[in-house]
């Protein structure tokens, strides 16, 4: 249990997002250049595509203590590679019911589609994460060692 | 591989980044980061000082990776490989961290939140660095001539296009006639004029040229290969030959509608709008005094939902002319939408208003009806404006219908692994950035088989898709940004997962011939083909298949470095 | 279980003396009357040894792997489970179809020993042998035949197994059992879970997997964890740390059935394979579930199936905005 010292100290949550180079990742440059001010909780890994980011890579970040981890993609129909985010898609909705069966939030892994126009969604996607997360507490896989 | 020695520039942007983000503390910080044995800070690092401080820390310091925290590398990532390409080091050495758009831009009110995260963006770029490998880029030759498939209006402008350019063309046409849909057409608008001085001129132009030769009437039965390289094998009248080819433009055109509405097909005095431009081109229309013409006439339905862009001018067009052959002819057209957009078709559609054509809206709720028997005699038609039914005298029909995606698209997308969109025309790369390529590298797309196109546009089009051809066909060899895959042939199992993941079919097994693993089915790459996507590397069981400059190697150890793991 | 030891050995002798095999995968009879143990025979000589019971709950497919290299064909023998393995096998290319000559056998029902004894509050001495009854074990012990209740003493993935006929084989030795009377709900121990609370699940799994030694058995057994290097062995980068605790045993679990997603026929092997009892079935049958719900998938039926993770469909469920 922790104690309440910590309890009572501000959590600021720490929050890992996958950006694909072609949707997301513009979407969050499009945030900057738009001067959207948002939490400071994320942090951005550059992948060429979603379906680069295998569920190895989400589960790792979680183990590790990060208190959630964010796969965002362009909307289906518009991957660069025509059928990555589909992939991902798929494989997001495992990951996601098998992390909520053991016992993890499922608001802890999400996956989002972000356009490279909307950078308004991505500042949205970043507030609405680091909020629930907030929420929620930190990530209890940390409490397992 | 020397232990790496890595080098970090922290870009102030003036005060982009510099008036948020404590610099100096990010610099502190970053040096005392695993591997790292310099950090700077730059006002600009982009600007020429900035670039000859990277070549000279290059030097001095014996950097083997350099990372750089500024902005955004989208943008920047080219200037900034290039400047380690120049002090000798292998740009794929370099890694981007984006402190700017992903920092201090926005959270300009956080100036202490902001240079923490700076920092810890700073050592997961350092984390990554450490494992960058250097990287050849992938040369492969293009093969200097072209095909274009469609020998219609987008098709032949292309294929004149890149034949005055030089360029050996290869122009299919299925029919045994060149032209398209435009040889069936009356008069074109806006200008009134038969099209066949057009056409004959282009046709001239394309069977007198040395450099384009003919496949006609000749269909593509089977295509392999990539940019630069496509071997293409057509069947010209029943023979098969096989063509080399190094890009490919499709320009195959679309079909009208034959609708089964409004009678069409039951009564003789029915017409579609280009069976009316049939009849009077023969000179087979006869007499005629009241007309009705309908539009939208199996289009903007849940079916099929796309406006067909050419059938309001179509229909303006015959409408007006069919009051110029017979001025005391009733023309009335009944619409849903005008879409006459722009100066020329705004004015066009005046002046047919001023001939006296007289426009009706209906709704797709309350459809016109045809009243007759044996022909029809009237229509009945809900005007939305007046809101009453009125009843027009009618004894000819013409409907307006949309041009509908060529039955064969979905063999040729398959063919050529280019993608159709959900109404069956083919779907370019991108909406707006990239209007006349497809996504597969070498393949570009004209005309109306992409989507309603008039002849202006179609024309354009072409040339487009010409000029985005010659590109490649011009620098003779097309070079692959190395972030393609790659197979460690020992680990591999020759599961054959990442051949069926693969989008762009850029994977095969296949026996190896690396010694000692002979005769082993393994995943071979072929670095033309891949795109760098690494859905591959996600989905292999057991990472035999990487993706190079995003292994799992460098992402695991971001993701580590931002947990405070080593 | 109609078919008998004596049927399989003889068919097995002929598949010898036709010259249609080399080598065979089957059972014989282990260290105690409540375990047999896999066998291989090079030649028809001796068939003998080959049994065929309710004690064989051994997946063979495996072994296809080990004996990839040899000359000739290689016979197994399949219950309805192991078949759907083989078929796993076939698609990941790990074996080739004109290498294997497939003994199917219908299966009714493995019993699980550790049930058995308690049941019927024996020890394994007091057991001779446990034949098929039907609806019943027929179990003899040293005190004479005694009926159990096959509901009672089944393993858990008997209780659910809707392919009790091999769905591949060249020879099926037995008529086919199209179903089994007692499945019904294939989820129950997934739905259990899944109704918990994260606080509860996390407890439970915590509990659970605070008993994994990391002894990689389950990982072993599994016919579909067939990579020749694992990325739980592989030394850069490192997936996994050495350290076992519940954190690191979860990661190792996790991807581990992320890995036989698609694969997994809940053969069972990983669980009996666990030497602490950890319940490793919930954790694939999960995936499992999903995998039906979502996708229509079910692993191990078809050949030309493709594995549900590396396609897609532009209707999929989207639940992601």
């Amino acid at each position: 249990m922790p104690d309440i010292k910590e309890v009572q100290t501000e959590f600021k949550p720490k929050i890992l997002a996958f950006c694909c180079n072609w949707c997301a990742y513009a979407g969050a440059d499009l945030a900057g250049v738009s001067r959207f001010q948002m939490p400071t909780n994320v942090r951005v890994i550059r992948v060429m595509c979603s379906g680069r980011v295998p569920p190895e890579l989400v589960i790792r970040a979680l183990a590790n203590g990060l208190d959630g981890v964010m796969i965002l993609g362009c909307h289906p129909g518009d991957c660069h590679y025509s059928e990555g985010n589909y992939l991902t898609r798929r494989r997001a909705h495992v990951l996601k019911r098998l992390l909520s069966y053991i016992g993890i939030e499922p608001e802890r892994f999400q996956l989002r589609w972000v356009s490279a126009a909307e950078g308004a969604k991505f500042s949205a996607v970043v507030k609405e994460a680091t909020d629930k997360i907030t929420a929620l507490g930190p990530n209890r896989w940390v409490d397992k060692k | 591989m020397a232990a790496p020695r890595i080098g970090v520039f922290i870009c102030h942007c003036g005060t982009n980044i510099g008036g948020i983000v404590d610099v100096p503390e990010v610099v502190d910080y970053a040096k005392k980061l695993p591997y790292v044995v310099h950090a700077e800070a730059n006002l600009y690092t982009c600007s020429e000082e900035g670039i000859s401080a990277i070549k000279e820390a290059i030097k001095e310091y014996d950097l083997n990776r350099v990372v750089v925290a500024s902005c955004t590398p989208r943008t920047h990532q080219p200037l900034f490989r290039n400047a380690c390409a120049d002090a000798g080091l292998n740009p794929y050495l370099f890694e981007f961290v984006n402190i700017r758009e992903h920092c201090s831009w926005i959270h300009m009110h956080d100036r202490r939140e902001a240079t923490e995260k700076a920092k810890e963006l700073v050592k997961m770029g350092v984390a990554k660095a450490r494992w960058l490998e250097a990287q050849e880029e992938f040369e492969s030759g293009v093969y200097p001539a072209a095909m274009v498939i469609g020998g219609g209006v987008a098709g032949m402008s292309a294929a004149l296009n890149l034949a005055n350019q030089g360029f050996e063309v290869h122009l299919v046409e299925k029919e045994p006639e060149l032209g398209g849909r435009l040889l069936k057409l009356n008069r074109i608008f806006t200008i009134n004029k038969a099209p066949d001085e057009l056409v004959d001129s282009m046709v001239k132009a394309v069977q007198g040229h040395s450099k384009i030769k003919l496949h006609m009437p000749a269909v593509v039965k089977a295509a392999s290969g990539y940019i630069g390289n496509f071997d293409v094998s057509i069947d010209e009248d029943g023979q098969e030959t096989s063509v080399k080819v190094g890009v490919i433009i499709v320009a195959t055109g679309a079909q009208v509608l034959e609708p089964e509405l409004y009678s069409y097909g039951k009564l003789d005095n029915v017409l579609t709008q280009l069976g009316l431009e049939q009849r009077l081109k023969d000179g087979k229309l006869g007499e005629f005094q009241n007309v009705v013409m309908i539009n939208c006439v199996g289009a903007r339905i849940p079916e099929r939902p796309y406006c067909s862009r050419l059938c309001c001018m179509t229909a303006i067009k015959n409408a007006a002319l069919m009051k110029e052959i017979n001025p005391k002819a009733q023309v009335y057209v009944l619409h849903r939408d005008l879409m006459t957009y722009g100066v020329e078709f705004e004015e066009y559609y005046r002046k047919a208003r001023e001939a006296g054509v007289r426009f009706i809206r209906y709704t797709l709720s309350n459809p016109p009806q045809v009243m007759g028997a044996k022909r029809v005699e009237a229509v009945k038609v809900y005007d939305e404006l007046m809101d009453m039914e009125v009843e027009l005298s009618c004894n000819l029909l013409v409907l307006a219908t949309p041009l509908i995606p060529n039955a064969d698209n979905e063999e040729l997308s398959k063919m050529l692994k280019v993608p159709i969109g959900d109404g069956g025309f083919f779907l370019e790369a991108h909406v707006k950035l990239r209007p006349v390529e497809f996504a597969m590298d070498g393949i570009y797309v004209a005309g109306s088989c992409r989507w309603p196109a008039d002849i202006k546009e179609s024309i354009a089009q072409g040339y487009a898709a010409a000029s985005e051809a010659a590109i490649p066909l011009r620098q003779g060899a097309v070079r692959v940004e190395a972030i393609t895959a790659t197979v460690d042939p020992k680990t591999c199992k020759g599961c054959g997962t990442c051949v069926l993941v693969c989008p762009f079919d850029a994977i095969e097994l296949k026996e190896s011939k690396i010694k000692g693993l002979e005769g082993k089915i393994v995943s071979e790459v072929n670095a033309a083909l891949c795109k760098g996507c690494g859905l591959c590397a996600a989905a292999c069981p057991n990472r035999a298949i990487q993706q190079r400059g995003f292994t799992d190697m460098q992402l695991l150890s971001m993701v580590n470095a931002l947990s405070g793991k080593r | 279980m109609k078919t008998s030891s004596k049927e399989v050995q003889d068919s097995v002798k002929k598949l010898f003396e036709d010259g249609r095999i080399s080598h065979f995968i089957g059972y014989e009879a282990g260290s105690d009357s409540l375990r047999v143990t896999p066998c291989f025979l090079k030649s028809g000589q001796t068939v003998s040894r080959l049994v065929w019971n309710p004690l064989c709950a051994n997946n063979l497919a495996k072994y296809l792997l080990d004996l990839r290299k040899v000359e000739g064909k290689v016979g197994i023998l399949v219950k309805g489970c192991d078949s759907r393995s083989v078929v796993e096998l076939l698609k990941e290319n790990q074996i080739e179809r004109d290498r294997v000559f497939i003994v199917g056998v219908p299966c009714s029902g493995i019993v699980d020993g550790e049930k058995l004894l308690a049941v019927l509050g024996i020890s394994p001495g007091d057991v001779v042998a446990v034949e098929d009854g039907g609806d019943a074990f027929l179990v003899t012990t040293r005190e004479g035949k005694r009926r159990v209740r096959k509901e009672q003493v089944l393993r858990g993935e008997c209780l659910v197994c809707r392919y009790p006929t091999p769905v591949i084989y060249d020879v099926l030795l037995g008529e086919a059992i199209p179903s089994l009377p007692w499945v019904r709900d294939d989820y129950s121990l997934v739905r259990e879970l899944e109704e918990l609370s994260a606080e509860e699940k996390a407890r439970y799994w915590n509990r659970e997997l605070s008993q994994c030694i990391r002894c990689y058995a389950c990982r072993n057994v599994c016919p579909v964890c067939n990579c020749p290097e694992c990325i739980f062995d592989k030394k850069a980068p490192r997936w996994l740390s050495k350290a076992n605790d519940i954190s690191e045993n979860l990661v190792y679990h996790l991807i581990r059935a992320f890995h036989v997603a698609g694969k997994c026929v809940d053969c069972g092997e990983c669980e009996r394979a666990c030497p602490m009892g950890i319940p490793l079935r919930r954790l694939n049958k999960k995936v499992e579930k999903d995998l039906l719900e979502l996708f229509g998938y079910t692993a191990g039926i078809d050949v030309e199936q493709q594995p549900p993770l590396t396609k897609y469909q532009v209707g999929d469920l989207d639940e992601f905005l």
